[in-house]
């Protein structure tokens, strides 16, 4: 097949993904105001930079780590457990793990807010049940590669299930483990709708923050809390990578 | 220790299914409270919902936008995959960018072309956003196997078009249903980017939704969360049914 096939979905992928960011970039050096309210054009200023002082960075870091660390943990537990199910009861597993994904975003908030009461608590559980599902598959992939005789050799060594798990298993799935949280984590900075419709009053992350600023026709200033999303999701992917081979 | 664990993953697993459950329960209220109903059930709010035609309008354009974009996306990807198997790693941003920061540069961009709030700009995002899905569905069910067959196959004297259709659509076929699948039900509840994309004549369903679940809700959200999971719940029977199949 000719190599040129490919381009017409590099072309959306980088369009969709290029245009915004570089109007992003651009309106955040926009003064605000101006005669339709958005921002006033032919104007650069950096004011908007200056004032990302005051955005929510600490609490937006802390929750994602939150959100990553627990994704992480429960992924590791949640593949560990899907692994360890015969072939036929895999299937039930991943389909209940995807029931809640499939069943969309917002269907789980309205659940949420039905069942637990407002807080940061509920608005955790929620980004958490968004990005398990992830967690868990790219987990799952990696220990179906590894070779079931190295965990029945170990055993026949002596080892209990619990140092099979920590000397055999977690060294190797490590890799998948450490991207299952990097995604995990750049997913938790990203976050807004757990902490839009659940968190508590006051607590907003960038990504509430941002919506709000739009809403609010305050652009510059929300596409200024953007690019400071986007530059910390690019930390996020920065991080040393320990590679598997795949 | 063993029996435990499992337990332990069954009942994380069930409680991921509490928000959906009590969204089907509230659904079935016969008064306008949020609370859940014990004695009395009705169809009250269902009859509502497909009597207003802000939702009714909402969930068709839902459906027309998922239907194209699921369509598009699989076919670039499938192109995309069949052409370059090395991989290609600019397919995947749309699945690693903050959704809020993509939504909220697009809002400016497409005003600048004229094309803000059309029900085409939402088909075209969508259909970006599920491309590394889709392509990633694609590669890691061929993987190396599907090189070396069409390798075979062309060594038999087969042309292209021969190996495109007796070979690689073959192999690829459950994968290509789940892509229709997956991209199908994350069009159908994508609101994320939406909001940001769309006006009071091109809003989804979930863009409805996403408006109406701060401050004074009705049952009638109720049945709006039930008829978006029921379309991902028939796609998650759907697949399941496709690979048991294969086995």
């Amino acid at each position: 097949m000719n190599r040129l096939a490919t381009l017409p979905a590099v072309a959306l992928a980088v369009g969709v993904t290029a245009a915004p960011l570089l109007f992003l970039l651009r309106v955040s050096l926009y003064e605000s105001g101006g005669p339709r309210g958005f921002y006033t054009p032919d104007t650069v200023t950096l004011s908007h930079y200056a004032a990302l002082a005051e955005a929510p960075i600490l609490f937006t870091v802390a929750f994602a780590l939150a959100v990553a660390v627990a994704s992480t943990l429960f992924g590791l537990a949640l593949a560990a457990f899907v692994e360890s199910l015969t072939p036929g009861r895999q299937w039930l597993a991943i389909g209940l793990l995807l029931a809640p994904k499939l069943a969309g975003a917002l269907t789980t908030v309205f659940g949420l807010q039905r069942l637990l009461p407002r807080g940061t608590v509920a608005a955790l559980i929620a980004e958490v049940t968004f990005v398990l599902p992830y967690a868990v598959l790219v987990i799952a992939l990696r220990l179906r590669g590894i070779p079931p005789d190295l965990r029945s050799a170990a055993r026949g060594l002596g080892a209990t299930r619990r140092h099979v798990f920590r000397r055999v298993t977690l060294p190797l799935a490590a890799p998948a483990v450490l991207l299952a949280f990097q995604l995990s984590l750049a997913w938790g900075l990203g976050a807004f709708v757990g902490p839009l419709f659940l968190a508590g009053p006051g607590e907003s992350t960038l990504g509430t923050q941002i919506q709000s600023h739009t809403a609010e026709l305050r652009w510059p200033v929300a596409a200024a809390e953007g690019v400071l999303l986007l530059l910390l999701t690019a930390m996020v992917f920065a991080l040393p990578r320990r590679r598997g081979h795949e | 220790m063993t029996t435990l664990f499992r337990a332990f993953g069954w009942l994380i697993l069930l409680a991921g299914l509490a928000p959906l459950l009590m969204a089907v329960w509230v659904s079935f209220s016969p008064d306008s409270f949020l609370t859940p109903p014990v004695e009395a059930w009705s169809l009250k709010w269902y009859r509502r919902f497909a009597d207003d035609s802000r939702w009714t309008a909402a969930a068709g354009r839902s459906l027309v936008v998922a239907v194209l974009s699921s369509g598009a996306c699989v076919g670039l990807a499938l192109l995309a995959v069949v052409s370059n198997r090395t991989g290609n790693r600019l397919l995947l941003p749309p699945a690693v960018l903050p959704p809020v920061a993509i939504g909220l540069g697009l809002l400016p961009a497409l005003q600048r072309v004229g094309l803000w709030g059309t029900l085409g700009s939402v088909i075209v995002v969508h259909t970006a956003m599920g491309l590394p899905v889709a392509y990633l569905l694609f590669r890691s069910w061929a993987g190396e196997r599907l090189a070396e067959l069409e390798l075979a196959a062309r060594g038999l004297g087969a042309n292209r078009w021969a190996v495109f259709l007796r070979v690689t659509l073959p192999v690829l076929r459950p994968a290509i249903l789940a892509a229709v699948v997956v991209q199908f039900v994350l069009s159908w509840n994508e609101a994320l980017v939406t909001v940001f994309l769309t006006t009071s004549k091109s809003e989804t369903l979930p863009v409805v939704m996403w408006s109406q679940l701060r401050g004074s809700a009705s049952p009638l959200v109720a049945v709006a969360a039930v008829v978006s999971a029921t379309a991902g719940l028939v796609a998650v029977a759907v697949i399941a049914r496709a690979f048991r199949r294969r086995g």
